[in-house]
């Protein structure tokens, strides 16, 4: 993707399943400041939709996602 | 702040279906939803100390984790865990007899629980 925006931050959760992605994202966002992003990692299979049910419940917005080799990055800014 | 209240019946009897409302309702608070979970029928049987630590939930492959980590996540995320007293005399419990972090409650506050909750999910 040639548009992502530089995170502050990278979370390697690479290998982990359901509900530890998310479970980690959650505390490593109360560690940033608001208008950091994040660069989360992930290769569980439900990560999209619940990457994307995390930012919707918690205001914290996805801005960029791509998916390479079965490794998702997602780009999520603290609102 | 939405709420989630979970409902757990599974006993030692069910390892099989003893961790899933548990990470449930770790993955509720990790997307900011307060969340409780009532253990009730034989759900109490997973809390007595000593218990989870060995009770290992299954998986295909033989390499199951114990419960045990499921409930130091969820109490970990601030999951609030409720029992109540008939559930525990039914299996011959106290509360001493429970790891730290159980709240003993009743059924009028189950029910009021339910009632200032979101959804109630029951497993």
């Amino acid at each position: 993707m040639a548009d992502t925006p530089t995170p502050d931050r990278t979370l390697d959760a690479k290998g982990l399943l359901c509900p530890m992605p998310i479970v980690k994202l959650a505390k490593a966002m109360k560690e940033l400041e608001s208008g950091q992003v994040i660069l989360l990692e992930a290769t569980d299979p439900g990560a999209v939709p619940d990457v994307a049910a995390w930012s919707k419940n918690t205001g914290n917005p996805t801005l960029a996602q791509e998916t390479v080799d079965k490794v998702m990055r997602f780009w999520i800014q603290k609102a | 702040m939405s709420r989630l209240l979970y409902v757990h019946t599974g006993g030692v009897n069910q390892p099989e279906r003893s961790a899933t409302p548990i990470y449930l309702a770790t993955t509720a608070a990790a997307m900011d939803v307060e969340v409780g979970i009532y253990f009730t029928v034989n759900g109490p049987t997973l809390l007595e100390k000593g218990v989870a630590e060995k009770l290992i939930v299954p998986k295909h492959d033989g390499h199951g984790a114990p419960l045990r980590r499921f409930i130091d996540q969820a109490l970990d995320m601030g999951v609030k865990f409720y029992v109540c007293q008939p559930s525990l005399d039914l299996h011959g419990l106290t509360q001493d007899d429970l790891i730290d972090g159980v709240a003993m409650i009743g059924g009028a506050a189950f029910n009021d629980m339910a009632l200032e909750a979101d959804r109630v999910i029951c497993f």
